[in-house]
């Protein structure tokens, strides 16, 4: 009976262990949905609208097909982006990377001025200044001292003008045979 | 003249009622799955427990050139994975100083490229991923084959990107020291 009693105890508490986690999940989730997801859906959705309705999209389009329509556009892109003087300003909240992404994918992508194969290269021509405004709050959350952070942050901003357009070069290799029945 | 005002404001409430169609499809399309993965995800996450990959970070302070995969690729995804944006950095607490800054390089640049799959990484910034994946479901092409090889060859640009802000943090760091020995 004790052997029983105790059997039913340990599987009570371990159940209701996992519901809580499970449920705790759930508020966490819609806690995420609310105050990080939906307003950026939000002004994405009014920056796509304008987009749509003015023609501005055609006039982007034609202004970006040259750059974003080959390797060699995407990888200037990428320098541009990984500048030393431009990246921290590029990086805060990764909103320009969202918004150069939107565009390109509601415009060239979506219309099919450029193969689709190419949006693996764009996703990173993009984004080479991801997290060079949050260099020093990084380093700090890692409980660095103030001389790594002095040394660090030149450290990544010089390396990201290399790894910047490597990352595109690698990402275009890779993309050979990505939807590759793809007519357009 | 009236009819002018009121093509006006024809023009002028289209551009919000496309935003609002963009939206709705957005909301409908994107956010049920975007919460039944997030409840997953964070379930997980608190039943396995985050601090048991504490043990990588130790193990990935080590030199040696047989650690360089675990401290820029594998200490990154769990990294990421376990923790998120921003609380990914802290996992640095656990290297020397000359490997923190090139480490937050590599972790800050993987907080993009698996939000196709798991978007829990980074729910505040998904549009750098979704902004693109809307331009090839546009084209009626499924999004998983370009989510898998952002998320892959994301694993080999930190790699890269870890090892080359190594370098150069070492290079800056003695450069750093030479000048600091000569001053006095």
């Amino acid at each position: 009976m004790q052997a029983v009693n105790s059997f039913l105890v340990a599987m009570g508490r371990g159940v209701g262990g996992v519901v809580g986690a499970l449920y705790q999940a759930g508020r966490e989730a819609i806690d995420q949905i609310i105050v990080n997801i939906l307003p950026f859906m939000a002004f994405i959705a009014l920056v796509i609208g304008i987009i749509l309705e003015t023609g501005i999209g055609d006039l982007i389009a034609n202004a970006l097909a040259p750059l974003a329509g080959s390797v060699v556009g995407l990888i200037v892109i990428s320098l541009i982006c990984a500048l030393p003087i431009l990246s921290p300003l590029l990086g805060p909240g990764a909103v320009i990377a969202q918004v150069v992404g939107t565009l390109l994918g509601s415009t060239l992508i979506a219309g099919g001025t450029i193969h689709p194969s190419l949006a693996l290269p764009a996703l990173f021509a993009i984004n080479p200044q991801v997290g060079c405004d949050f260099i020093p709050v990084g380093l700090a959350l890692g409980e660095a001292e103030p001389e790594t952070v002095e040394v660090g942050v030149p450290a990544i901003l010089f390396s990201r003008m290399v790894t910047g357009p490597i990352a595109v070069i690698l990402a275009w290799l890779a993309s050979f045979g990505l939807y590759a029945d793809f007519a357009g | 003249m009236l009819d002018f005002l009121v093509w006006l404001a024809e023009g002028f409430i289209g551009l919000f009622i496309a935003g609002g169609d963009v939206f709705v499809s957005l909301v409908t399309g994107i956010v049920p799955l975007l919460i039944i993965l997030l409840t997953f995800v964070n379930a997980l996450i608190a039943l396995i427990g985050p601090e048991r990959i504490d043990r990588v970070g130790e193990w990935a302070a080590r030199d040696g050139a047989i650690y360089y995969p675990i401290r820029y690729i594998l200490l990154p995804f769990l990294a990421t994975f376990f923790l998120t944006n921003p609380m990914a950095y802290t996992m640095g607490r656990f290297l020397p100083e000359k490997y923190k800054p090139a480490f937050y390089d590599a972790a800050v640049s993987y907080v993009h490229p698996p939000t196709g799959i798991f978007p829990h990484i980074n729910p505040g910034e998904l549009f750098v991923w979704l902004g693109i994946a809307a331009g090839i479901e546009t084209l009626g092409l499924s999004v998983v084959p370009l989510a898998v090889r952002y998320l892959l060859i994301g694993l080999v640009v930190i790699f890269i990107r870890g090892i080359v802000t190594e370098n150069i943090t070492n290079v800056m760091w003695a450069r750093r020291t030479a000048t600091a020995k000569a001053a006095v």
